[in-house]
């Protein structure tokens, strides 16, 4: 069996308002292993963006561990995390969020401006992931020249560009119709399948939960079941 | 893709805002560089070998008090004075008042000996000193009004009761101010009833290392006297005289503060804007790997890009105008050049730089502060 590429070992999440205090993740602990393609699935404010977040370093804990590939995420300075996220997070979230003013191909180098790679070599990698999510023909357009569809790949292939350890997407067909979101699901399986990509999908359409490997659901901040098999799509 | 590029294209998203905001600070800074100017040209006059050697003896309670013409032959003869000329302050209208133009009552004598840096033709100031109705006038004036050698022109007085009509017998150029209008002291006395009084005495010291000590000996000398004396360089008179017209130095100091702040604030607010729009995608930026201090990198390249975009084209464009226009007849010669030096330049381009700099400051602290996740939801 693989080694628990991401460990969670008693994690809470609490966020204050005011005098109150919500609870958004109580004592979760969870692993999930390398090349897995995993699928936090729940209702609205059940803390599976939260716990996302957690692991893809954009949010801390408020007591307990996230461990990935042994560095634990919540001890790391703001500017370490922030370089550790460039090197081991890709990010997909339900509105693409590109930058208007650029190209496809512009957006996608974003994220390796903050590498020593020359000018050439950055291109070469984002002409690569855009390649691979099958625009190679739109590079050149901008955002506002692209359908959801395919602004979702865009941003799939900016997660993809610095080769992360690990792809997390919040609702990434959210915003899309039902081919498009079909197409997207399909696209991060195969990254999964044929790159060996570990993905985190944060998701509450049991379609698209369909598609992961296993399944977590989560409910009022607690995990209900252990890991559990998705069926097939 | 590189990093100015990127820069270069967030500032261009919004090519209104940014057209206008260039313009403001354009503006502002043109306007600084202008008060900057007009502050220098009234307070710095140039400083020549020859006008370090004059020192004006005036009145010590104020220029608007007179000496009497006896101290004359007392200063004469303190060692160290070449040159001594009774020197009065006319202050007439020639036919308008807008027609202001320097005139001086003088000695004729003396006056191409007192400015020697100035250019006389010696037949043209024999001329003027044979005749007591006859005056030099400087060639600026001489052009703007049109005269020319032989011209008669009268000048109502407004300090003094009279009107004297004077033959132009000489014109001079270069050196000192190309405005003045010098006539003969003993036709001024003779029209207000030889009243024995000068608005000062002008005179020329031997060498400059003696100043400090004809400054001390001709202030002792009138010292406890009916009229005491206080003995300046003609810099320090000329800006006492500027000084007349209130604290100028104060006063253009704090328009310009008051530029600076204000377009301070409407860069701030710009930027503001600029980053209020771009939350999501900073937040974005942030979650692929920019820290705090690469974003602020990003925000401060945009703010100082644009406060010197504004700042070049305000400083260098006051430059350019101010090279081609003649402010002399614009200002009815009340600024006989006006010269944005390359200090006033550099002085307008630092303003830019810290504008830049200052109107950023308060969006990028919120930006370094701002967490991811709320970042995010600012698009869900």
């Amino acid at each position: 069996m693989n080694q628990p590429m991401v460990q969670i070992r008693d994690l809470t999440r609490i966020y204050r308002q005011g005098d109150i205090e919500v609870v958004a993740l109580d004592q979760i602990t969870l692993d999930i292993v390398e090349g897995d393609f995993l699928a936090l699935m729940g209702p609205s404010g059940s803390g599976k963006s939260t716990l996302l977040h957690i692991i893809a370093g954009i949010d801390r804990p408020t007591t307990g561990q996230c461990i990935v590939r042994d560095v634990d995420v919540a001890t790391l300075s703001e500017t370490a995390l922030a370089d550790w996220r460039n090197r081991h997070v890709g990010f997909v979230f339900q509105t693409f969020n590109l930058i208007p003013v650029l190209t496809a191909l512009e957006n996608v180098e974003i994220p390796l401006l903050l590498t020593s790679l020359s000018p050439r070599e950055r291109r070469l990698h984002a002409e690569t992931a855009l390649e691979l999510v099958g625009l190679t023909d739109r590079m050149h357009h901008l955002p506002r020249q692209l359908s959801g569809g395919q602004e979702q790949r865009v941003a799939i292939a900016r997660a993809l560009v610095t080769d992360p350890t690990l792809l997390v997407a919040d609702e990434p067909t959210g915003n899309l119709d039902a081919h498009s979101a079909s197409d997207v699901l399909n696209l991060l399986a195969t990254l999964n399948r044929d790159a060996g990509k570990t993905i985190i999908l944060v998701t509450h359409d049991p379609k698209a939960a369909a598609h992961a490997r296993h399944t977590v659901h989560l409910e009022k901040g607690e995990l209900l079941d252990a890991i559990s098999a998705a069926p097939s799509p | 893709m590189n990093i100015p590029g990127f820069v270069i294209r967030n500032a261009l998203r919004n090519k209104r805002r940014l057209i206008l905001t260039v313009l403001s600070v354009a503006l502002s800074l043109f306007l600084f560089t202008v008060l900057q100017t007009a502050l220098n040209e009234l307070t710095q006059p140039a400083v020549s070998e020859d006008s370090a050697l004059r020192l004006i003896v005036r009145h010590r309670v104020s220029l608007a008090n007179v000496l009497p013409v006896k101290y004359q032959s007392r200063l004469e003869q303190i060692p160290g004075v070449e040159i001594c000329s009774k020197f009065t302050w006319f202050g007439g209208v020639y036919i308008d008042e807008k027609n202001f133009f320097p005139q001086f009552a003088c000695e004729a004598d003396k006056i191409a000996r007192l400015f020697s840096e100035a250019v006389f033709d010696p037949k043209q100031m024999a001329d003027f000193v044979q005749d007591k109705a006859g005056c030099v006038v400087g060639i600026k004036t001489m052009r703007r009004f049109g005269w020319k050698i032989g011209d008669k022109i009268t000048l109502k007085g407004t300090l003094w009761e009279c009107d004297p009509e004077l033959t132009i017998r000489a014109v001079y150029r270069e050196g000192i101010d190309e405005t003045d209008l010098f006539f003969h002291h003993e036709y001024f006395d003779e029209l207000t009833g030889d009243l024995g009084l000068t608005g000062t005495f002008w005179i020329k010291a031997k060498n400059a290392e003696a100043i400090p000590d004809l400054v001390e000996r001709i202030d002792r000398s009138f010292r406890n006297s009916d009229a005491e004396t206080k003995t300046e360089t003609e810099r320090a008179f000329q800006l006492e005289f500027v000084s007349m017209f209130g604290n100028i130095k104060t006063l253009v100091g704090s328009i310009s503060l008051v530029i600076v702040f204000t377009m301070i604030l409407v860069t701030a607010s710009t930027m503001s804007m600029a980053i209020r729009e771009r939350m999501r995608e900073i937040a974005i930026l942030k979650a692929v790997g920019f820290d705090g201090v690469q974003l602020l990198g990003l925000i401060l390249s945009e703010s100082f890009g644009l406060s010197m975009a504004g700042g070049f084209i305000g400083c260098f464009g006051a430059w350019l105008l101010f090279n081609h226009i003649n402010v002399y007849e614009l200002t009815d010669g009340f600024f006989i050049k006006f010269e944005v030096t390359p200090h006033i330049l550099a002085g307008g381009m630092m303003v830019a730089a810290i504008l830049g700099a200052a109107s950023c400051v308060m969006p990028a602290y919120n930006t370094i502060r701002m967490n991811i996740v709320e970042g995010l939801k600012e698009l869900d």
